[in-house]
């Protein structure tokens, strides 16, 4: 009952500073909030909860690029040939390497003339289940996605109609083409097409973790059992990283004290989106720091640490980023569970380069 | 075997009461991050009311040029109605969470 009055105060306190509005003008007329009584639902069982993170069957494709292995294989090619990039010097592969689980490992990313970006490198594994790509979400389709790192004058800095041309007078390239796409010619739309085909086959193996959530008992250890009861209670983790990739693709200002405004960039005028970014999947997250849009937290234990104590207070942090009141044991706990999601990623070497 | 407090809640009184027979519904439901309608026709001047039902906090908002608004950040458990005066076409999303997307029709 503690907990629901105080839940009551906060829907009034929250609600009191509402309408706040960025985006308004005189067609659209916003009436007042009314507040609901409301309850805590009947209490999950833990076998029902663990069933939101079971693991899916199959990858999903989307009808307008649906899979080939011809396309897939192309896309793998593409996606490490350095030719893509205008000084030959970075493929995909350069900042989204299999042996940093489709990372780089670095605190912020490298670019065109081994100049440091603005961000971190996201993993692109599970992108298959994504929505709305990059740290912002600017791009809406994996497709869409392909060409920015391409054709950003920061990163591969390489012109798409260049590119194309490029392709076009390898002969190797001609025919994984003619394969992949046998009614069309070689563009920056099949070039996209092709990778992000690859980029979905890349997904994270069974872990300790989906060992567990099928039934092993043993697959994980009591503190991460712990640390699974508390990410989804007491931490609030899964307010934001749920389902089997624990996450809801949404953004949220985590509280880093940074001044890139991220999601900003695409709505001006929502305050929540000031410093918001994409929330990222945490399978494999052991082996993908350090962590964050910039890269600025070293390990998780730092991560779990940042989010115990709330960040820093600005209008547009989330509300759901505050402090938690977690013990050493109980941070401890949580990195034990984040550390079960680790699974042996396949390390996938260069094939031949097209000549 | 532990059991879980779940960040749910449940909605136990409708907010705007009863609309009475024959009225269509025109509260827009959050729960489980998703719109429970995806589209919804209403009159001009015609009240919308975005409920949320969820555990999280959402942000509703449209960039519509005529009829754009924002609610800002909406927390679990309170309502807010929208009208517009302007007919025309309205995509309404979650800026937090845009996988939640929905169109509402405006009629003179």
């Amino acid at each position: 009952m503690t907990n629901r009055a105080a839940f009551r105060v906060l829907v009034l306190i929250i609600a009191s500073t509402l309408m706040s509005s960025g985006i308004s003008n005189a067609a659209a007329l916003v009436g007042d909030v009314r507040h609901i009584e409301i309850e805590a639902s009947p209490v999950h069982a833990l076998d029902e909860l663990m069933s939101k993170y079971r693991r899916p069957d199959f990858i999903p494709f989307p009808a307008s690029d649906a899979y080939t292995s011809a396309k897939a294989f192309l896309g793998r090619v593409l996606f490490n040939d350095t030719r893509l990039s205008s000084n030959g010097g970075l493929s995909c592969v350069s900042c989204h390497n299999s042996g940093f689980s489709y990372g780089d490992g670095r605190a912020k990313g490298i670019g065109d003339r081994m100049n440091p970006l603005d961000r971190r490198s996201p993993s692109i594994l599970n992108s298959a289940w994504g929505d709305r790509f990059m740290w912002d979400g600017g791009a809406a389709t994996l497709e869409e996605q392909v060409a920015e790192p391409i054709k950003n004058p920061s990163e591969m800095n390489q012109s798409l109609d260049r590119l194309v041309n490029a392709l076009q007078e390898i002969g190797d390239y001609r025919s994984l083409f003619s394969a992949a796409f046998p009614d069309q010619s070689i563009t920056s739309q099949t070039i996209a097409r092709a990778i992000a085909t690859y980029e979905r086959t890349l997904v994270s193996s069974i872990a300790p973790f989906d060992r567990w959530i099928d039934g092993d008992n043993d697959a994980v250890t009591e503190p991460a059992k712990r640390g699974f009861a508390l990410f989804n209670a007491k931490a609030q983790c899964a307010s934001c990283h749920s389902g089997w990739l624990l996450t809801d693709d949404g953004f949220h200002d985590t509280g880093l004290p940074d001044e890139d405004v991220g999601r900003g960039r695409l709505f001006p005028n929502v305050l929540a989106m000031q410093h918001a970014f994409k929330t990222p999947n945490l399978r494999e997250a052991a082996r993908r720091g350090p962590y964050m849009h910039d890269g600025s937290l070293p390990t998780l234990a730092a991560v779990v640490a940042h989010y115990n104590q709330g960040g820093i207070k600005r209008p547009s942090r989330s509300e759901l980023v505050a402090p938690l009141g977690l013990s050493q044991e109980e941070q401890m706990d949580l990195v034990a569970f984040l550390q079960t999601l680790t699974s042996d990623v396949r390390l996938d070497a260069a094939p031949a380069m097209p000549r | 075997m532990r059991c879980f407090i779940p960040i749910a809640a449940v909605l136990l009184v409708s907010p705007w009461g009863d609309a009475g027979a024959g009225v269509p519904d025109r509260t827009v439901h959050q729960k489980g991050r998703k719109f429970s309608v995806e589209d919804v026709t209403v009159a001009r001047h015609e009240p919308i009311v975005f409920l949320n039902d969820d555990t999280v906090p959402h942000n509703i908002m449209s960039t519509s040029a005529e009829n754009g608004f924002d609610l800002g950040s909406q927390m679990p458990g309170t309502a807010i109605p929208v009208s517009f005066s302007i007919a025309g076409t309205v995509v309404v999303i979650c800026a937090i969470h845009p996988r939640m997307e929905m169109t509402i029709k405006v009629t003179d």
